[in-house]
């Protein structure tokens, strides 16, 4: 139950809150390009600045923050410990016996580090101030042109729009269907990876009649509010990018200019 | 009052396997008027949903017709405007939610009956006021109550302005408090707005709102009329399934034990009048 | 089997923006071969208190005892506990998984290392309690079944661990008249005939007065209400405001006694109320 708060959108009125989630998208995508383009310490010392400015005006709460960033703690420890035990070159730091620490698995290390942190946090700043539905609008909005060639637009905005909207109810119920069945005795937690996963199925195989059964209805609750595809459709919240939009835009853009220009 | 809905000698079949096939519905005939309170009971397996899914298209009849405003369901094109005029609530409250805020779920039947914006919202808002959640607009519809959800889905369809609610076992999965807010939502549609309802139940005293009951067997009405005629004491329900409530089941007792009780003592208010 | 919490506490997700405080310093007594009814409205820790009586949840404070032992102490066999206090969730239905209905029933017993004959006893004492007939359904699909023979097999999925308490959340939730009734019918002699002690959840007050003989009443996580049925439901109006229905008998006598009719009100057996309300009419001369 408790990951169900990692990436999970938190409701605001922040300036980041109000952008238009197609900007935001464009944005994000423009951060993480700058993001790789980063050649220094210092490059990523100024992004993190700009990613620490937005974050205060994002309003959102450094722990919950925080708490969203420890998933990748493991990735994190195990990208420094490969490049230290494996990246060789420079100075040698640290020797015992055959293993050694050297200068550039230390730089290589904390370079990858870095970047992943810092792409993490851009990520995280994105989805917990946009709701997933304006998400959804966004995608469906970008993805409009190739509609020509083939992409279905709002089919993957709705399917996104209905996962989301029954991420919580599934996580809800294989809890419930976990507990059920370790009250006849089911035991999740012990064993070898294969007895494990063979002890996964008194979970998975009702999880998935009652996630088959949910589709059936909503399929047919859908349809009986006149659901007919995308064709014709109107939207009750139609998206406008306003001049704050188009600032934040053209910040964004100056900033991977800047990035692309000094070299840092 | 006309007739809203007209259902002839319907027959419907759910098939088993390429030979064998269980009928759901027997050659049945109802009329609903406009602004009546129908309430549908009977057992399990009674045909109860089917008959509920053939009122806005949603099955079509294997022999017979079912007219809605005078529009024949089994016309193609007919579907959308059909289901635009009957509106339909189900049992699971998770289930028939689409969007992921309470909001947008209001919206999603407008959006694609392909109803502008600013109408859109003038809508939505109305209709969630109606229901009474008019403070959750833009909650998570998870986070809802059941009652809560239930009027959410009543909200989604009173926004696409319905001539009919079908709803099919709406507090089946409810507790007592969001049962009564559901109940008193539909009674409120149903008084203050003339929208027809039909409501299909297995909590009997939900029966003694309507204006009028059918019971349903084997997919046929086996009997139908107005409470007082269900559980006023003449009609046995037992073999049917069904238990009339408590206090109706109690005044035929007394009844039996030489009390003079009448027939429409079918609540606790009424009987305790009917003693004192 | 003694079954006791102290002052349990339980809190979902502590330390989030989601934190509920679901279990407020809850003191509840189950004694062995009772029958105890929980009320309470959707939310009102019921299930979080029956969660932790076979250790599914663990308190944020307090202590759940079983015979006087902790069950969160060192040594505890937990998964042997949970098949001497059995627990059927809500909808059960949901959790049938195998292939056959024998083979699901047989799911629990296995898990407890029975095998071959002593295993086949089981399974049939489980379906004959829920009167499943053993040889007709043994090897059907349990997705096969009807509405109600699901919810019985999975019932016997849990009676088939031979569990001294069974635990029951709104066993009857969604059934139509009959088979709510069947089924009560069935747990009521549970608890008659083979001795278990049980704990109902349920909202469907007319169900728990007519089993339960001890009630306890919740409401924002504590116990607001406890005793005797007629004592609970003597107290109809606070049980409105707490969102709980009384039941219709209840009310009825409650009433007419309002309005000046000597009569009992701790009635809650049909029959016996036409009685009492003939007897007391025809005593003022009706």
């Amino acid at each position: 139950m408790r990951s169900i708060t990692l990436g999970h959108y938190l409701p605001g009125n922040s300036l980041l809150h109000r952008l238009d989630p197609r900007m935001k998208l464009i944005i994000l995508m423009l951060l993480i390009a700058a993001l790789f383009m980063v050649k220094t310490f210092l490059g990523f010392f100024l992004f993190g600045l700009f990613v620490l400015t937005v974050f205060i005006f994002s309003g959102l709460p450094w722990r919950y923050f925080l708490r969203g960033l420890r998933p990748i703690l493991f990735i994190v420890v195990l990208t420094l410990s490969l490049h230290f035990l494996f990246t060789k070159g420079g100075e040698v730091y640290w020797r015992w016996g055959f293993i050694t620490i050297e200068e550039a698995g230390v730089y290589l290390g904390a370079f990858m580090s870095l970047r992943l942190v810092l792409l993490v946090i851009t990520t995280l700043l994105i989805t917990l101030t946009t709701s997933p539905i304006a998400f959804a609008d966004g995608i469906e909005y970008l993805l409009h042109p190739f509609r020509r060639v083939g992409v279905p637009g709002h089919e993957i905005a709705m399917m996104m729009t209905i996962a989301l909207r029954f991420i919580p109810t599934l996580m809800e119920e294989s809890d419930k269907i976990r507990k059920a069945q370790m009250a006849r005795g089911a035991d999740f937690e012990t064993g070898n990876i294969f007895r494990r996963a063979r002890n996964m199925v008194p979970l998975l195989v009702p999880l998935f009649v009652s996630a088959f059964r949910r589709a059936d209805e909503l399929a047919v609750a859908m349809e009986a509010r006149c659901y007919r595809g995308g064709e014709n459709r109107t939207k009750m919240k139609e998206l406008q990018a306003r001049s704050l939009d188009y600032y934040s835009l053209a910040t964004a853009s100056g900033l991977v200019a800047a990035i692309v220009m000094s070299g840092v | 009052m006309s007739a809203l809905i007209e259902v002839h000698n319907i027959s419907y079949y759910y098939a088993l396997d390429e030979h064998q096939a269980i009928p759901a519905l027997n050659d049945l005939s109802l009329s609903v008027d406009r602004g009546e309170y129908t309430v549908v009971i009977g057992a399990n397996g009674s045909g109860k949903s089917t008959l509920a899914r053939h009122l806005n298209a949603l099955l079509v009849p294997a022999t017979g017709k079912v007219w809605v405003d005078g529009l024949l369901t089994s016309e193609p094109e007919n579907k959308w405007e059909i289901r635009r005029r009957v509106g339909m609530v189900f049992q699971n409250p998770d289930n028939q939610i689409v969007a992921t805020t309470v909001e947008e779920d209001v919206a999603f039947g407008l959006e694609n009956l392909g109803v502008p914006p600013s109408l859109t919202r003038q809508r939505v808002d109305g209709a969630l006021r109606l229901v009474g959640l008019e403070e959750y607009t833009t909650h998570a519809p998870h986070l809802l109550s059941g009652g809560q959800k239930q009027r959410l889905a009543i909200a989604g369809v009173i926004a696409m302005e319905p001539s009919c609610l079908v709803m099919d076992e709406p507090t089946t999965m409810l507790d007592p408090r969001g049962r009564k807010e559901v109940l008193q939502t539909v009674r409120e549609m149903n008084r203050q707005r003339g929208i027809t309802v039909v409501h299909i139940t297995h909590f009997m005293e939900e029966a003694l709102l309507a204006d009028r009951v059918l019971v349903m067997e084997a997919g046929r009405i086996a009997a139908q009329g107005a409470p007082v005629d269900i559980f006023g004491g003449d009609l046995e329900l037992e073999p049917l399934g069904l238990e009339a409530p408590a206090i109706p089941r109690l005044a035929r007792l007394l009844r039996a034990g030489g009390l003079d009780i009448p027939r429409d003592a079918l609540d606790v208010g009424k009987l305790v009048s009917a003693l004192c | 089997m003694l079954i006791e919490t102290k002052n349990l506490s339980h809190v979902y997700m502590p330390g989030t923006p989601f934190q509920v405080k679901a279990l407020h310093e809850v003191n509840f007594v189950v004694e062995k071969g009772a029958f105890v009814g929980i009320i309470g409205e959707t939310g009102s820790g019921k299930s979080t208190l029956v969660q932790h009586l076979n250790g599914l949840l663990k308190p944020t404070s307090g202590e759940v005892l079983v015979d006087r032992q902790n069950i969160w102490q060192e040594g505890m066999d937990l998964r042997r506990l949970r098949s001497r206090i059995a627990l059927l969730f809500q909808y059960p239905e949901h959790q049938l998984f195998e292939e056959t209905v024998y083979k699901d029933v047989a799911f629990g017993p296995r898990n407890l290392g029975l095998e071959g004959t002593a295993l086949e006893e089981r399974v049939r004492y489980g379906m004959e309690l829920m009167g499943l007939d053993f040889e007709t359904c043994k090897d059907r699909s349990p997705f096969n079944l009807s509405g109600g023979e699901k919810r019985r097999a999975a019932l016997a999925g849990i009676l088939a661990m031979q569990p001294e308490t069974i635990v029951l959340d709104e066993p009857t939730a969604g059934m139509d008249p009959s088979g709510r009734k069947q089924l009560l019918k069935q747990i009521r002699k549970l608890h008659r005939e083979e001795g278990m002690t049980v704990i109902l959840v349920t909202h469907d007050m007319e169900e728990i007065v007519r089993s339960a003989e001890k009630l306890y009443v919740f409401s924002g996580g504590r116990i607001v209400l406890q005793g005797l049925p007629s004592e609970v439901f003597s107290s109809s109006r606070y049980l409105r405001e707490l969102g709980l229905d009384v039941p219709p008998l209840a009310d009825l006598l409650q009433s007419l006694r309002e309005f000046g009719l000597e009569l009992r009100t701790d009635i809650f057996d049909e029959q016996d109320a036409a009685q009492e309300i003939i007897k007391t009419c025809k005593k003022r001369g009706r």
